[in-house]
């Protein structure tokens, strides 16, 4: 397993040994992490939304940008976060589910699609910034966010459900 | 009040023994599939509660007024919650008879109906009209933000509960 030696020194770090080890811990993060969802997922949606012609139409992208960033960048740090704590549980266990390893790469695609985004049409913002319809491209990249966070959500929930509760 | 709560406990055997309580609990992939769904507008609909709340206490989205910006969203928040209450009763038909004794699923239940009333009624009055107190926009934003957290705590606690007695139970 080429994770080992990480997977290892993650499971013996103190918040791993805490997260094993007490009753609440678990629980509080787990339930931190859930609830962080609303900021982080459902922001990318309301954005996703906006990409997609969908809702705020009236708003130019640009604005609705400025003013999620940092909510979304914030939330997502907590998700990261809280997501490493739980992970560091039992990291074996995690990785042996399909689950974990679909969301992995569900989560890279997602962020390789924010990245080939703002390389491209996020660099020409300002010309289609206040246009009644966005570009196909801004389109295709709403519509692929909202399919991988979607993914990332499920498979989220796949490895709570094939996992036994500790 | 123990006619109310044998209705109620009738109901949730209806459930439990309905056609789509036995083919979610029956299905190894239904009950997580249908949780997806209930997950998905959890967060888009905490999204849009934040969002319109943040509006409130005076958080500027541009030029968008709070009216305005609650006016736009409400048709997806009405969806959200819709997706909620039906995919949510699908979720619990699996296993009624067990929830009506959950007091993690009564509070949240009691925690729904308050911020849902709460929603539609008091905080609509505070959004739309234009000349309320900064005092009672921070306390309406509070209260909201309360309430549909305590929604989402039960939500979270009730499988605990439920884990808890199972294991108690053999």
């Amino acid at each position: 397993m080429m994770f080992q030696s990480v997977f290892l020194w993650l499971h013996d770090t103190s918040f791993g040994t805490v997260i094993r080890e007490s009753t609440w811990a678990e629980p509080i993060i787990e339930t931190v992490h859930v609830l962080t969802l609303t900021v982080f997922l459902g922001f990318v949606i309301l954005l996703d939304l906006r990409l997609l012609d969908l809702a705020f139409r009236h708003t130019p992208v640009s604005r609705i940008f400025r003013h999620l960033n940092p909510w979304l960048f914030a939330a997502f740090a907590v998700m990261l976060v809280t997501g490493i704590t739980l992970f560091a549980g039992d990291p074996v266990l995690f990785y042996s589910t399909i689950f974990f390893k679909l969301k992995m790469i569900m989560l890279v695609l997602a962020a390789l699609n924010v990245v080939v985004f703002n390389l491209t049409l996020g660099r020409t913002l300002e010309q289609w910034d206040v246009l009644a319809q966005t570009p196909r491209g801004a389109k295709i990249t709403g519509l692929l966010s909202l399919v991988l966070w979607i993914s990332v959500v499920a498979c989220g929930r796949g490895i709570a459900y094939v996992l036994p509760p500790p | 009040m123990s006619t109310l709560a044998d209705w109620t406990l009738a109901f949730c055997r209806w459930c439990n023994g309905s056609f789509f309580g036995h083919a979610i609990r029956d299905s190894t992939w239904l009950f997580p599939f249908v949780e997806v769904f209930h997950l998905l507008a959890l967060a888009l609909l905490g999204g849009i509660v934040i969002l319109v709340n943040l509006s409130l206490v005076g958080v500027r989205f541009g030029n968008t007024t709070t009216p305005q910006l609650a006016r736009e969203l409400r048709p997806l928040m009405l969806g959200c919650i819709g997706v909620m209450l039906v995919s949510g009763f699908l979720l619990f038909s699996t296993e009624a008879v067990k929830m009506y004794g959950n007091w993690a699923f009564q509070l949240k239940m009691i925690f729904l109906v308050l911020a849902i009333v709460f929603t539609l009624t008091l905080q609509r009055r505070v959004i739309e009209s234009q000349q309320t107190a900064a005092g009672v926009r921070w306390l309406t934003a509070a209260v909201s933000l309360l309430l549909w957290l305590g929604v989402g705590l039960g939500g979270r606690a009730l499988g605990y509960v439920t884990t808890a007695a199972s294991a108690v139970n053999g």
